[in-house]
């Protein structure tokens, strides 16, 4: 499903992007000796990563607070500005355990802990008083896509002036640190959508789930080989309800999976002018938190998007959800 | 052309050499057949099936990857005498087979029962069953004659078959070579009796576990009922004029595109609401570079399922990718009939394959 198409004057827009990434990194290799990786060095080397964030002493609750912090204080936002928190990632039982720990914090979903939300307290501690807070779950690496979907129709319907989503995700410590051939990385991001934005409006979104792949373990096989087909003709129905074609869009802003995976997905979607943000991938391995925004403000910064390019972001969730977003920068 | 003597079949218990010694046997009343056996059990279903006519059936037991097919020497005394017609249908049918071993079958295979057709006094007719995609990875039109290799093949099958007909054409027999096209079911009602590539390539298309096909919507990909080419051997082999001829049994100008082809497919299985619940996206015709792309990182992550899924797929798929339009001149000359359309049996097929889950749940394959 898709939202309305873009009439050019009131879609919101993406009115900052921060991140932040523990302190800690590890190579490929590093992860490879430490029995993190399922594939071989090689493979993943070949496939584009080099290195992930790890986080050792942060808890996933710490990644969130500083990257919304951080964008409140670059973007000078006033924090009773903000109508709406939408959180999304790291359950609650998981958000404020450090990876070490985070298999006792599980047991915290049997007791009364289970209600301490890291939505709750990311608007008491960032002071977001005018902010209506909730999560949202079960969408994966498409978690904060679907955020600024939700953030945006909310805008919308509700007049909502801004709205700031905030995804933060990390893997414990022995959890392993590949996803069907991807390495991945601890991280958080924040975005802050804007009813009223001049730049970066969310033109069109698509958001495809296939609840037959629930099962992930079992039905690995069959989603490896839908995720090309669906990937395709979620990012055409992206560009179609953007009223563009193909041959606009500028840039695909993607989710840090493998080199190899976006090489085959060029290959079948055809999009003759449009380059493919691919710096992030070895430098920082794929995020569930929100790959496709943590690249779009490294795009926008390194000068790589020009005001008004058609931009088309991407992420696949294991579980199974396709997205895409279409941006007007 | 009137029989003086009698025929002589390899490959009765397959597909092709069943269907061409039923045809024979009930056109000719007067028909008497000697069948090279190897396998006696399957000899027993094959008569069975056949009925009352296997009655004019004289198995022998042989097998044509041996020197002399294998003969007892009275009995190919007897076949030399007698014998005025041989059908060589016996084939090693596999894609997947190493090239050695096809060999030792298809081409070996077909020496063998050349060299016992040479030794034919009264021989007035020897039928290779070859393939249309004998012409290997060529595209464009191909005509009914020896085209080269040089294209070279996409499986071993095709190469051992090109390589049986440079062996037959060397002889001074009086040869015809025929090449049926893949035949996917026996007719218009789309009955399937041997479940082959096309249809097991079907099935790991229909469970969603293959994304993309290599080739272009617009490409032409030929199949076939094995009613037609059974017919038509049966009488081509008594025809004077397929003497020296090689002849297309195919859909030649007929053929489907690979986008109606495809398109069909996930039509008739998108009828199946727990097909369409699965929610399975239609694969993608893609270039072949892409389709590479896409089997290099499945070999490279080294999972086990995936990489056997496109090895089974390797040895067919990269067809579909080789367009080619098989010329039927000859055989619409020496046929009276044209080829029937795919568009008549390919849907019908496909329901078929659905209603008896690829044979899974019904001994469907012969």
């Amino acid at each position: 499903m898709g939202f309305a198409r873009y009439d050019g004057q009131s879609s919101p827009a993406i009115g900052g992007i921060a991140y932040a990434f523990p302190a800690a990194s590890r190579t490929v290799g590093e992860l490879a000796a430490d029995n993190q990786l399922a594939s071989s060095v090689e493979t993943l080397e070949g496939f584009g990563f080099g290195q992930v964030h790890v986080a050792v002493e942060e808890t996933p609750y710490d990644l969130a607070l500083n990257a919304a912090r951080c964008l409140l204080v670059e973007n000078e936002i006033d924090p009773l500005s903000i109508g709406l928190l939408i959180y999304g990632g790291t359950p609650a039982s998981l958000a404020f355990s450090d990876h070490a720990h985070a298999p006792d914090a599980a047991a915290s979903l049997c007791t009364m802990s289970r209600f301490k939300y890291p939505s709750s307290r990311l608007q008491n501690e960032l002071e977001l008083n005018n902010a209506w807070s909730f999560a949202i779950d079960q969408l994966a690496c498409t978690t904060l896509l679907g955020a600024a979907r939700i953030a945006r129709a909310l805008c919308l319907a509700e007049g909502i002036d801004r709205a700031l989503c905030v995804s933060s995700e990390f893997f414990p410590a022995r959890a392993g640190r590949e996803a069907i051939f991807n390495c991945t990385s601890d991280a958080a991001c924040a975005v802050l959508i804007e009813r009223n934005g001049e730049r970066n409006r969310l033109v069109s979104a698509t958001n495809v789930t296939k609840g037959y792949y629930w099962d992930v373990e079992n039905r690995r096989d069959e989603i490896v080989a839908s995720y090309f087909p669906t990937a395709r003709h979620v990012l055409l129905r992206t560009i179609a309800d953007a009223g563009w074609e193909p041959g606009d869009v500028d840039w695909i802003i993607p989710h840090n999976v493998s080199m190899r995976s976006w090489e085959i997905l060029s290959g079948l979607v055809r999009l003759p002018r449009a380059r493919l943000f691919s710096h992030n991938i070895a430098r920082h391995g794929h995020t569930l938190a929100g790959d496709n925004f943590i690249n779009y403000r490294d795009a926008l910064e390194g000068g790589c998007i020009k005001p008004g390019q058609k931009i088309v972001m991407f992420s696949y969730g294991f579980g199974a959800h396709w997205t895409g977003i279409a941006v007007e920068a | 052309m009137s029989v003086s003597g009698k025929v002589l079949v390899t490959g009765a218990s397959g597909l092709v050499g069943e269907g061409v010694l039923r045809e024979m046997l009930a056109a000719r009343p007067d028909l008497e057949v000697f069948a090279v056996v190897r396998n006696e059990l399957r000899w027993r279903i094959t008569a069975r099936r056949l009925g009352a006519l296997a009655a004019r059936v004289i198995p022998v037991s042989g097998d044509v990857t041996v020197p002399g097919v294998g003969l007892e020497p009275l009995v190919r005394q007897r076949i030399e005498r007698e014998t005025s017609v041989v059908i060589h249908a016996a084939a090693d049918i596999s894609f997947s087979r190493p090239l050695d071993q096809s060999r030792f079958v298809n081409t070996l295979g077909s020496y063998h029962v050349a060299e016992l057709a040479s030794s034919c006094a009264a021989l007035d007719r020897f039928v290779l069953v070859s393939s249309a995609f004998a012409a290997g990875r060529a595209t464009g039109t191909i005509l009914e004659r020896d085209n080269g290799g040089e294209a070279g093949w996409v499986n071993s099958y095709e190469q051992s078959k090109y390589e049986a007909e440079c062996c037959i054409r060397k002889t001074a027999l009086p040869w015809t070579i025929v090449r049926p096209s893949t035949m996917v079911c026996r007719g218009a009602d789309g009955d399937i009796q041997q479940i082959n590539a096309v249809h097991r390539a079907l099935r790991i298309y229909h469970r969603g576990l293959a994304a993309m096909i290599p080739g272009d919507r617009a490409y032409p990909f030929d199949v076939i009922t094995s009613s037609y080419v059974v017919d038509a051997i049966a009488r081509l082999a008594f025809d004077p004029a397929a003497l020296g001829e090689t002849i297309h049994l195919c859909s030649g100008r007929g053929a489907l595109t690979l986008g109606e082809l495809v398109d069909t497919a996930y039509e008739v299985w998108s009828e199946q609401a727990d097909w369409r619940r699965r929610g399975v996206e239609r694969a993608i015709i893609t270039d072949p570079e892409t389709y590479a792309l896409f089997e290099r990182a499945v070999n490279d992550t080294g999972d086990v399922r995936l990489r056997a899924i496109l090895a089974s797929l390797a040895h067919f798929i990269p067809q579909l990718a080789l367009p080619k339009t098989f010329d039927t001149t000859v055989a619409d000359r020496l046929l009276d009939e044209p080829a029937p359309s795919p568009s008549i049996y390919w849907k019908p097929m496909l329901r078929r394959l659905l209603q008896h889950n690829w044979g899974q749940t019904e001994e469907v394959a012969a």
